[in-house]
């Protein structure tokens, strides 16, 4: 620590330092704020949003919830209906050619539950009435396996699925 | 008859706090690279729509 003879040069009365600090702190949240913009409307990653809202009581009985699975839409395109419930996720495996390109529906019949596909951006919050939705191109071959990343109860850790990346021909549809 | 002190107005004294400086230095680079490397994380992954 030292005591220095010079003269302070206070801008507005605000001390050289603090006034320092006050711009690079202001200039590291516009840096941040155009970041995140540039990724969300240049790039155009959009976070989960409610896509509809469903009773939780029957949403299973009728509708594409009452068979969920893996649905081709187009070529290269699909549409995965997921039902979470305590403590599992229907179906548990979803197997998708590289490069498809699936929209994924989930909703819960009972308590909260979460959605995460590891290795991805995938990540919902699974709310009992809604319909959680995102789409995502999975252009590795691999197995990513979900999760539910919001504990619902005893069994919470053993709430899990996966999702299988094949080459084209190398299995069917999950 | 003076003090030590002296009669007039107290020089102005700049204290240079270096070692706060130091380790707020360090804070924000800490913030810039997990801010950092979790973007490139995010964008590594793929876009969701």
């Amino acid at each position: 620590m030292s005591v220095e003879q010079a003269p302070a040069k206070k801008t507005m009365g605000v001390d050289p330092f603090e006034r320092n600090w006050m711009l690079f702190s202001i200039a590291l949240l516009v840096v941040f704020f155009t970041l995140v913009t540039i990724a969300g409307f240049a790039l155009g990653f959009q976070v989960p949003g409610v896509e509809t809202e469903v009773d939780p009581a029957t949403v299973a009985d009728s509708g594409p919830f009452a068979s969920p699975g893996l649905r081709q839409i187009a070529d290269g395109e699909y549409e995965a209906h997921v039902v979470a419930r305590t403590f599992s996720y229907d179906p548990r495996e979803i197997e998708v050619p590289v490069g498809s390109k699936v929209t994924i529906y989930v909703t819960s019949v009972d308590v909260q539950h979460g959605f995460k596909i590891q290795d991805t951006n995938i990540n919902m919050q699974i709310v009992p009435g809604q319909v959680s939705k995102l789409t995502y191109t999975f252009d590795r071959v691999g197995e990513f396996p979900y999760i539910c990343t919001e504990y619902c109860g005893i069994a919470h850790a053993a709430m899990y699925g996966v999702v299988k990346v094949v080459q084209p021909g190398a299995g069917g549809d999950g | 008859m003076t003090s030590d002190l002296g009669d007039g107005p107290a020089e102005p004294e700049h204290f240079k706090p270096t070692g706060t400086v130091v380790i707020l230095t360090a804070f924000v680079l800490t913030i810039i690279l997990l801010w950092a490397s979790v973007y490139l994380i995010l964008l590594s992954r793929g876009v969701t729509t």
